[in-house]
């Protein structure tokens, strides 16, 4: 189920390699640097909210695009008032990335060890099933 | 099992979180930095990381020495045998001579280029020291930013320089006497114009560059400096004092 994002992720850019879109140079790519950002931002958080099972498409979907408009916004505007934005925007989506991130990985990690101990607890049951001696008939 | 179909309609997060990614993608091949957006990314990066990304630039200095040193065996190798041949002997020594001469400024040179010219700042003429306004002395152009702005060509790769023609070569001073300005010696005063050999384009971004030297004049006055660049242009010879009392070039050991 992490396999569809992650391929979904290659294709968008194998469709962006194939339809020869030009990379943007300049401010604009800057800013739309901190837009990904922000998009991968969401995207983490969404996996978490889904792990979490909180998550709601039409928070995420208005999330998605509303973080990434203000991250490519909030960056062009610092840069017309001379305030380095860009930078705080990049300080506060890493630290989200890092946060989302880590908990996406206790949650798998967490999910893993019940499994685990589940598969324990059914091959002792089996084990002391099997020891016990046939009633007989 | 399938892992692309399973559990999805379980999980309602994986379809719109895939398409976003999609999205994701999208936009981020269009952020990557690629040969041909590097340079004009790069200017909107802190120096420091500007260092960090620009690893390559000492593999480009590595192979210009590289290259520099091939070509300098190849010159050795060629004078040598003419040297040893006699013939065309005189011809290599003079090609040799007219070389260094150039590099040296002891020959006019023409080319392209660019031109800078600083004067002093039209907003306060006028007003100069003993009046009673207050003016910065920053209005007015000194020595050390005719210095500065010769240097940034040079390292910008000018290849030769002059100021208010008067050839920059290597014994060439800037020196700010009273009101006016000693170039080799030779008193100059404001406009001051500076003409350099070089590519135009690559000179101009530098001598252009936010937080640079011309940056720094027109702070006070955008209309003390302007730069131009030019198709051709002609700059002097060095015509200073070339005689030497102390160096001299050490004794080949026998």
């Amino acid at each position: 189920m992490i396999l569809l994002p992650i391929v979904a992720l290659i294709l968008g850019a194998a469709v962006a390699l194939a339809i020869k879109l030009p990379a943007i140079p300049g401010a604009y790519g800057q800013y739309l640097a901190v837009a990904c950002l922000a998009g991968f931002d969401t995207i983490c958080g969404g996996v978490r909210a889904g792990l979490e099972d909180k998550f709601r498409a039409d928070v995420f979907i208005t999330g998605f695009v509303s973080n990434v408009l203000i991250a490519f916004f909030l960056a062009w505007f610092g840069d017309q008032i001379y305030i380095n934005l860009f930078l705080a925007v990049a300080l506060v989506l890493g630290a989200r990335i890092f946060t989302n991130l880590s908990l996406i990985r206790r949650y798998g990690l967490t999910k893993w060890q019940d499994s685990r101990t589940r598969k324990r607890l059914q091959a002792q049951n089996q084990a002391v099933v099997s020891a016990q001696p046939k009633p007989n008939p | 099992m399938n892992p692309f179909v399973a559990k999805i309609d379980k999980q309602s997060w994986v379809v719109p979180v895939s398409c976003m990614c999609l999205v994701l993608g999208f936009m981020l091949c269009m952020a990557w930095v690629t040969q041909s957006t590097r340079t004009s990314r790069q200017n909107y990066l802190p120096a420091d990381q500007k260092i960090r990304v620009n690893e390559n630039v000492d593999v480009d200095a590595y192979e210009k020495m590289s290259a520099e040193v091939a070509k300098l065996q190849a010159e050795k190798t060629r004078l040598e045998k003419a040297l040893s041949s006699h013939d065309g002997q005189s011809k290599v020594l003079n090609d040799s001579l007219q070389e260094l001469k150039v590099f040296a400024g002891m020959t006019p040179v023409t080319g392209p280029g660019v031109v800078v010219t600083l004067r002093d700042s039209p907003k306060y003429a006028g007003t100069g020291y003993g009046s009673t306004m207050m003016i910065s002395p920053d209005a007015t152009i000194h020595d050390v930013d005719a210095l500065k702005v010769c240097n940034e060509l040079v390292a910008a790769g000018a290849e030769a320089v002059s100021v208010n023609n008067l050839r920059m070569a290597g014994n060439s001073s800037l020196r700010c006497v009273g009101n006016t300005i000693l170039v080799n010696d030779v008193k100059i005063s404001s406009p001051v114009v500076v003409r350099a050999i070089g590519d135009p384009v690559t000179i101009m971004g530098a001598m252009n560059m936010p937080g640079g030297v011309l940056a720094e004049i027109r702070q006070m006055d955008p209309n003390m400096v302007q730069i131009e660049a030019v198709k051709s242009q002609e700059l002097p010879a060095f015509v200073g004092n070339t005689t030497r009392k102390f160096a001299k070039p050490p004794k080949e050991g026998k």
